[in-house]
């Protein structure tokens, strides 16, 4: 009965006023988010994260929990109405969701997509708090080796399942561990590529580098490509599915949620990847599909269950390991450290409230999110009339506002100007930001973990093989590498990402 | 006669391999140390390498294999919203808040072709109640709402 203790621990801290605000908050802002298309949770919660200093640390997570998973209920509804993503986790609602709306049923399509996300979300609740404790548990066993190895998993992970060439992936990874490392070495107290100046002994800040690569190369790109044009709505209709449209979409929310919910876990996977996967399992497996293409909702209900049952257990391996598994998880990380907790196992058994309030208020928010979207859904629609040229001002403002109130300084706002050139940059020459941003995020922890291995074990690297679990880790990694060479898996994984 | 085939492959190749050779250049002081006791400069150097290494084959790929092309800019949007804010870094320090959000709301704004005075306007100055009432108020950031900059 110890979980429902813990749940209660829970309740009693998520369930105060003052923190369902807040989640009630995340949710408004993440559905926002994921309505308008052009700007994406990683964006938001960087632009967010200064303002969460003055708040308390559970507050600040809930709140920001909430836009990640907001986001994927609120992607769905720009998806299916005007077929264009409000999220890249809903890119494949566009297809089938649509194709429903032109046939008239894009109310049954956003019930099945926000039911269906509901159910997947309230299962990811419920799966974190029954695996959580029994992986921070077994991660106690865990010293400088496991982390080691753990970590490079991670990054062989974030590689493999990443869109696009994998070479550039991997410089990616090695540039942010090397923008990582920037700052004073703690073990020699040596600054290194701090060219004398004095913000960079701390290190690079994460707050401008996550805005200006993703917030502001977001910017950069869409004005590029003039997203303003006309945007014709679909009619909502009834938002009531019909008997066997409903019998067609229970199914496919079960297979969308286990998929989601597995590969949520995995390093690089999160919601994203969760959705492209479940479409893919739908059309290859529904017994309807020759429907496929013209109006399925079975392509509705199972990708838009999977990316949010993927939003929710990425926080696993955040909350048990203390290891960041996609970029919004990384965001995370840097909310904890500023708000001075250190992600890891400890979290569970050393600060209950706010691992179980984070969790508990995951389901709060889930309820939240379906009163919003559904019976609200006309005030979300008659947002996307905002044109881009409004929006945008808005986002460098708050940017630049929140990136010089970290410390006041305007240091911050030009290092935030260089990694916006950067990151449109990499943007044109078809480098990804996300394994730059989780690379810098675990550089330093990487090198301490290292330098302690190699020291622990005298210089002899085979302190990775020998000890069991690092072995693990290490084959896993192996084969995930052996993936990539693999001519097979190859040619799967870019058909995957092609559609 | 050597041909570039994939240009977004090359550039990226060129530029990692540019920040890796520097990063070694840079990093050549910090001592290096032994595996058993390893210096500040170790893992920088090891992956400085390793980025020159892939960048050099990023390169020497792009000459063989065929890829997409650089997909064109249209610099206006860049120009505006870089310069914007830097703007913003000289001006905080200077004339706080209030004053700085309203000027560069405007040249940010100028980033798009489609920009109205009147909206911006209107924009501009929501905007600036807004992050004084958010940052200053409710926040309690000690942020300077205006000043004469003297």
């Amino acid at each position: 009965m110890d979980i429902l203790q813990n749940l209660a621990t829970g309740l009693a801290a998520s369930a105060s006023p003052i923190n369902l605000l807040f989640c009630l908050f995340g949710c408004l802002i993440g559905t926002l988010i994921g309505v308008l298309p052009g700007i994406g949770p990683i964006a938001t919660i960087a632009m967010l994260l200064p303002v969460t200093f003055g708040l308390s640390p559970l507050g600040a997570l809930i709140m920001l929990a909430g836009i990640y998973y907001g986001a994927q209920y609120g992607g769905s509804t720009t998806a299916v109405l005007v077929n264009l993503p409000g999220e890249s986790s809903s890119v494949v609602t566009c297809i089938e969701g649509y194709k429903m709306a032109q046939k008239g049923r894009a109310g049954a399509a956003l019930s099945v997509a926000a039911i269906g996300s509901f159910f997947a979300g309230c299962v990811g609740t419920i799966l974190i708090a029954a695996f959580a404790p029994i992986l921070a548990k077994f991660a106690e066993q865990f010293r400088s080796p496991e982390y080691f190895s753990l970590m490079l998993f991670g990054l062989i992970a974030a590689v493999v399942l990443a869109h696009g060439s994998v070479m550039k992936a991997v410089a990616m990874i090695l540039l942010g561990l090397l923008i990582g490392i920037v700052g004073t070495d703690t073990q020699s107290g040596v600054a290194r590529f701090t060219f004398g100046i004095p913000e960079l002994y701390d290190g690079v800040d994460f707050v401008p580098v996550a805005m200006g690569l993703f917030g502001f190369a977001e910017i950069l790109s869409n004005l590029d490509r003039r997203i303003d044009g006309e945007k014709t709505t679909a009619r909502i209709g009834s938002l009531w599915p019909t008997r066997a449209e409903i019998r067609r979409a229970i199914p496919s929310s079960l297979r969308g949620t286990f998929v989601g919910s597995f590969l949520g876990i995995l390093p690089g996977g999160g919601a994203v990847l969760s959705s492209f996967a479940a479409y893919t399992l739908e059309k290859n497996i529904s017994k309807y599909r020759n429907e496929f293409g013209h109006g399925a909702i079975e392509g509705v209900a199972g990708p838009e269950s999977a990316n949010n049952a993927g939003a929710q257990t990425s926080f696993i391996p955040l909350l048990t390991l203390g290891i960041p598994s996609t970029p919004v998880m990384a965001l995370m990380m840097g909310a904890m450290t500023i708000q001075g907790i250190a992600p890891g196992s400890a979290i569970i058994t050393e600060k209950p409230e706010l691992f179980w309030g984070m969790i508990t208020s995951m389901w709060f928010g889930n309820l939240m999110l379906v009163i919003i979207n559904l019976p609200l859904i006309g005030v979300w629609v008659s947002l996307l009339k905002v044109p881009y040229r409004i929006l945008f001002p808005c986002i460098l403002v708050f940017c630049c506002v929140g990136a010089y109130s970290i410390n006041n300084s305007s240091f911050l706002i030009f290092m935030m100007a260089g990694f916006a050139v950067l990151g449109y940059v990499f943007n044109k020459l078809g480098c990804e930001g996300a394994p730059f941003l989780l690379g810098f995020v675990l550089g330093p922890l990487m090198e301490e973990n290292l330098r302690r291995s190699m020291v622990l074990s005298f210089g002899d690297p085979m302190i990775f093989v020998v000890r069991p679990i690092s072995l693990a880790i290490l084959i896993l990694s192996l084969l995930l590498v052996l993936l990539i060479v693999l001519p097979q898996f190859r040619a799967t994984r870019e058909e995957a990402f092609q559609e | 006669m050597v041909r570039v085939k994939s240009p977004q492959d090359f550039w990226a190749g060129l530029l990692f391999l540019a920040i890796g050779l520097l990063a070694v250049y840079f990093g050549r002081n910090y001592t290096f140390g032994t595996a058993t006791k390893m210096g500040p400069g170790y893992l920088p150097t090891v992956l400085a390498w390793m980025m020159a290494g892939m960048g050099a084959f990023l390169v020497l790929r792009a000459l063989i294999e065929s890829g997409p092309p650089i997909e064109r800019s249209l610099w206006r949007p860049q120009i505006f919203i870089i310069a914007a804010i830097v703007i913003f870094g000289f001006l905080i320090e200077r004339f706080g808040l209030a004053p700085s959000v309203i000027v560069v709301t405007v040249i940010a704004s100028l980033a798009s072709t489609e920009m109205r005075w009147i909206e911006t306007l209107i924009l501009a100055a929501g905007l600036a109640v807004l992050c004084v009432v958010l940052f200053v108020t409710l926040l309690g950031q000690p942020l300077t709402i205006y000043s004469w900059g003297f």
